[in-house]
């Protein structure tokens, strides 16, 4: 394989890996309380100038991963009981536009507190060298994001698939009712839900940042829509879909621009939205979920 | 055991439950029987928790206490050990049948216990055994229905509500079920039944109540309820 086309691989991979963490935790939440959480994308903003500030008191960087999941994790909670819980059981319309208003305070807030300038946002100098892979090179940045994004994503798997927290989660997301007479409290499975998928999405913060060397507070509006994209094309609610979604849409934005004629690369983010009209009309309910099953 | 003095309860607007009284005593088999609409289901998730009646009184008495089921959430009273095996099964297709049977053990947390619960239920009903690894949604409606009142019997139930058990099910598979209810009693578990097959529940009722567009309309003894006119010409199909 050639240097370049290895490059681009892996790009994308580790593009995909930020999308699929992204992801994740949006369809985690969209399947257990059918909402489709705006406010998402800015958890990543979150996670990204809580380590710039930890970075400037010289905390460490394996602990900082440790604090932006706990930090992400008691944002997102904070989120959930705030705001989303007095709203439980209202039409579908208001949790939506619930999920808006929180993007738009959170979005506000930080610039107000951060201002919108850009900020300088750099990995240890170690992290940018170049790793030898029999023949091809690809930057450590790269490799550990995707890396340490198998490493949660397996954590996850495991939480959801393997114990009792998980099992009760995916029995309230498939039926609440049902769920309630088992005598699982949902407030407190919704708010674990909503801690793990926060968790996630406040470390894709950490390696945005690192991966593109510069943050501000708006930087979460992107990949809160492309976590949408992505969960679109692997399926509204599915983990696997999601995580998926989240690895084809990294590898396809790559493949577009590398593909693409230069005056056209500029474009790629049409081209995504491209990708998600087209699966809408072909196949709406995914590409790996088999059927679609509306809780109505 | 289960005490309900002049219960009310709105869904929207709809006046569903009307003053409605009535008695579970411990060991008892009580069946609730009327026509669909009548407000047994309603009556079922009122004391379960889901659903807040606008005034009334409903109590559950054990050796561990006595429960208000009109104010403690739906966990406490699940954790007070009232069980409700909800109309439709409503089983979780998506998971497995063990992990379905491992939440209806979703308050118990000693191992060994659940482990030997999980066995009873094994024995009682083999094919969950076999079927264990299986998505539930795979099963068949008879085998669903085994799976629910399976997974209700995990949650160790001192107070079992059943909401039509035998709904759309082979007769076959509905004598298997009132086997298994007939077992539970002399086990001595105290059980609330809903039947629309109003002769069956009636032969292993205790006691019985008979509503209608919410109300209780008549109350006596399962056999005694057998012979009344009123209930063989509108349950029973039995002309006048």
């Amino acid at each position: 394989m050639s240097q370049y086309l290895f490059q681009q691989l892996v790009n994308g991979l580790s593009l995909g890996s930020l999308y699929a963490l992204v992801a994740i935790g949006f369809s985690m939440i969209y399947g257990i309380v059918r909402l489709i959480n705006f406010a998402h994308g800015d958890l990543v903003m979150i996670g990204a100038f809580s380590t710039l500030a930890m970075i400037a008191v010289g905390v460490p960087w394996p602990l900082i991963l440790v604090f932006v999941l706990m930090i992400g994790a008691v944002a997102g909670m904070l989120i959930e009981s705030v705001v989303f819980r007095p709203i439980r059981g209202a039409p579908q319309v208001t949790g939506f536009i619930a999920t808006l208003a929180v993007s738009i305070v959170i979005q506000n807030s930080a610039l107000l507190l951060l201002t919108g300038q850009q900020r300088n946002f750099v990995f240890p100098a170690f992290m940018r060298q170049r790793v030898p892979l029999g023949g091809v090179s690809a930057s450590l940045t790269d490799m550990v994001i995707i890396c340490l994004t198998l490493l949660l994503i397996a954590i996850l798997f495991f939480i959801v698939y393997r114990t009792r927290l998980g099992t009760a989660m995916r029995a309230t997301a498939e039926n609440l009712m049902a769920a309630r007479l088992m005598g699982v409290s949902v407030n407190r499975t919704i708010l674990a839900a909503f801690a793990i998928g926060s968790a996630l999405a406040a470390v894709a913060g950490v390696f945005w940042g690192g991966k593109f060397g510069q943050i501000d507070p708006l930087l979460g509006f992107v990949p809160g829509l492309k976590a949408f994209v992505a969960c679109v094309i692997g399926g509204v609610g599915s983990l696997g879909g999601a995580m998926l979604g989240g690895y084809i849409l990294g590898l396809a934005e790559v493949l577009f621009v590398g593909l693409l004629p230069q005056e056209l690369s500029g474009y790629r983010d049409a081209f995504v939205f491209l990708l998600l009209i087209v699966i809408l009309l072909v196949k709406p309910s995914g590409l790996f979920v088999r059927h679609v099953e509306d809780r109505a | 055991m289960l005490e309900v003095r002049g219960l009310d309860v709105f869904r929207g607007a709809t006046h569903v439950l009307k003053d409605v009284s009535f008695n579970v005593a411990r060991g008892e088999l009580a069946a609730l029987i009327g026509a669909n609409g009548a407000g047994k289901s309603t009556t079922l998730l009122t004391l379960s928790g889901l659903l807040r009646p606008r005034s009334g009184l409903a109590v559950m008495r054990t050796e561990g206490g006595e429960i208000d089921l009109t104010r403690a959430s739906a966990e406490r009273i699940v954790r007070a050990g009232l069980i409700h095996c909800p109309e439709g099964r409503q089983i979780f297709q998506s998971l497995t049948v063990a992990e379905n049977l491992a939440m209806g053990a979703y308050t118990r947390s000693r191992r060994e216990e659940i482990a030997a619960a999980t066995a009873e239920v094994h024995e009682l009903f083999p094919i969950l055994k076999e079927r264990a690894s299986l998505p539930a949604g795979s099963l068949s409606g008879g085998e669903q229905m085994m799976l629910a009142i399976g997974r209700a019997l995990l949650a160790s139930p001192k107070l079992l509500l059943l909401d039509e058990p035998s709904l759309g099910l082979a007769p076959k598979v509905v004598e298997t079920i009132f086997d298994v209810i007939a077992r539970l009693k002399a086990q001595g578990v105290t059980i609330l039944l809903i039947e629309q097959n109003a002769v069956m529940a009636l032969e292993i009722a205790d006691r019985a109540y008979v509503m209608e567009n919410g109300r209780i309309v008549l109350a006596g003894a399962g056999r005694e309820l057998m012979d009344n006119d009123r209930v063989r010409q509108s349950y029973l199909g039995v002309p006048l």
